[in-house]
């Protein structure tokens, strides 16, 4: 996978040999790593590198809200700031949060705000930040995984964990995990999320042309793609504090005897008084 | 110094816990179960809501979180920093979600007369104390809504001259003292240090020399790395012996 992106469409998206562009197979996905704790300052935070996306996700409370009257007597509230990083995509990307990035703020917010126990925070505000760092498509699925990570890791009371993947049509074909290039020439994208807890669906959006039939399909080969991803994003929670347990496994004691101690001490005070006395 | 035993569920004698994710399924048997802390029942299973430690107490099945907010509770002693003052009140703060307040008339000696209910009106202005000033208190009030109100009336409370702040998450204070204060003791007498842990995460030491303050220091950070394993007072005597070989402290 190649780190520069062409901001050219090319004409066929999958070859004769059934492959995609990037030499995936139709319900392949694209290489994921996650990481939690990556910001020390942040009360929460997490990484994730999905394909050629890269994205932190900060946490920051539960605060209080500014301004007053946002805050809710009964509730607290989430916020959700999603953002795109000038240099995150082929051509400069103004800084100026537009449309699209205030509707993807939105969703992300609307889909992980029912698993929270927010209501045990009244009159406080919890922020999540997501900053792409580099975009090839599907960045509000990444961001939805990548911002329950970050929300977990903080210690927020939640019922349970949120998973995002999209799905596309190409050729006339159902793919997984769109990439850059699919999601522009593709015939149809599908973004959507699962709440674990319940097994419903949290988020889902489309855009182009699809039939019922392909639909259903390609909310089967969803549910069997977030899987794989919701392992992935258990280990990453859960790899943090098992390393350190491993790392200690091996552990054994090498106590020195009091008595060594003595002696060590006095050898030392006698090689400093020593070197005292080469120096003068 | 002393430090105030909390009725904790004991994480300090465990043996290595499983370590559980929001959502996890802790057990399908409510007949013998109940969802404890940091649990909640969904459907016919019992869920985890936190990254904890799962612990079992009677029929109780709890989660421990690892990292979280400190949560204002009556009659806690929390370390704060005066961030404000006007006439009638400090804003102190203590590491929560709201900042605390304390009133002059709170930090009068309860004496003779004040028990008389004549308190010295000479103390009834905030000039004792100053912003960034590094204050000991109680909470006297605390809910939900509103900001929690302190005290400095008490044993050990009040303004901090000297000494070193430090901050670690409040869920790992538990071990920090370790069980019955085992920890704590420890380290006191290996480092002759005094120590104050307060619940909302900071740490207050003052040690007879710097070596010994920074000896302390990293202790403190490799338990609060280490809070999830078990057999770490044995290793944390172990790592305090062998540093002080290693830096040639007395």
């Amino acid at each position: 996978m190649s780190l520069l992106i062409k901001d050219e469409s090319p004409e066929k998206l999958i070859g004769e040999d059934g492959k995609r562009l990037d030499g995936r197979d139709l319900n392949e996905l694209r290489p994921i790593k996650m990481e939690v704790g990556v910001i020390p300052n942040a009360d929460g935070s997490a990484y994730i590198e999905w394909g050629n996306n890269k994205i932190y996700a900060a946490v920051y409370g539960p605060r209080e809200v500014h301004p007053r009257h946002d805050a809710r007597p009964d509730r607290g509230i989430l916020r959700t700031f999603y953002r795109m990083t000038t240099f995150s995509v082929s051509e400069r990307k103004r800084p100026a949060p537009g449309r699209r990035e205030k509707e993807i703020s939105m969703v992300i917010k609307n889909a992980i705000e029912p698993v929270l126990f927010l209501e045990l925070y009244p009159d406080s505000v919890v922020e999540v930040f997501i900053e792409v760092i580099s975009a090839d498509g599907g960045t509000r699925c990444a961001c939805t995984t990548v911002a329950v990570l970050a929300l977990a890791d903080a210690g927020i009371p939640m019922k349970g964990l949120i998973t995002a993947v999209a799905a596309g049509k190409a050729n006339g074909k159902i793919i997984i995990d769109c990439s850059g290039d699919e999601d522009k020439s593709g015939e149809a994208d599908l973004p959507c999320a699962i709440s674990w807890y319940n097994n419903q669906i949290a988020l889902l959006q489309f855009d182009g042309i699809m039939d019922l039939k392909e639909f259903d399909k390609s909310i089967d080969q969803i549910i069997e793609a977030l899987e794989k991803i919701r392992k992935l994003q258990e280990e990453a929670l859960k790899k943090r504090y098992i390393d350190v347990r491993d790392h200690l496994k091996n552990y054994k004691p090498e106590v020195v005897s009091t008595n060594n101690i003595e002696e060590k001490i006095d050898s030392n005070n006698q090689k400093n008084q020593n070197g005292g006395d080469q120096t003068e | 110094m002393e430090v105030e035993d909390i009725d904790e569920i004991d994480i300090n004698q465990m043996k290595d816990k499983e370590i559980v994710i929001p959502g996890e399924v802790l057990s399908e048997d409510l007949t013998n179960f109940t969802p404890g802390r940091g649990t909640t029942k969904q459907g016919n299973k019992i869920i985890s809501l936190f990254v904890g430690l799962k612990v079992i107490r009677k029929n109780y099945i709890n989660v421990i979180p690892l990292r979280g907010i400190y949560t204002p509770t009556e009659g806690d002693k929390v370390i704060g920093v005066i961030i404000d003052k006007n006439p009638v009140k400090w804003k102190l703060d203590i590491n929560a979600r709201n900042f605390g307040i304390l009133k002059p008339s709170n930090t009068v000696a309860r004496t003779q007369k004040f028990r008389k209910g004549r308190p010295d009106r000479a103390y009834e202005t905030t000039q004792k104390f100053s912003v960034g000033d590094v204050l000991i208190v109680k909470i006297t009030q605390a809910d939900r809504l509103h900001h929690p109100e302190l005290t400095t009336q008490g044993k050990y409370l009040g303004k901090r001259h000297s000494g070193k702040l430090i901050e670690i998450p409040p869920p790992k204070i538990p071990r920090i003292i370790g069980r019955k204060g085992s920890m704590i003791n420890l380290l006191k007498k290996m480092t002759n240090c005094n120590i104050f842990v307060a619940q909302n995460g900071r740490i207050w030491i003052q040690g007879d020399n710097f070596e010994n303050e920074m000896l302390l220091i990293d202790t403190i950070h490799k338990i609060e790395t280490e809070a999830h394993t078990s057999g770490l007072t044995e290793r944390i005597k172990d790592f305090i012996i062998n540093e002080k070989t290693r830096r040639g402290i007395n």
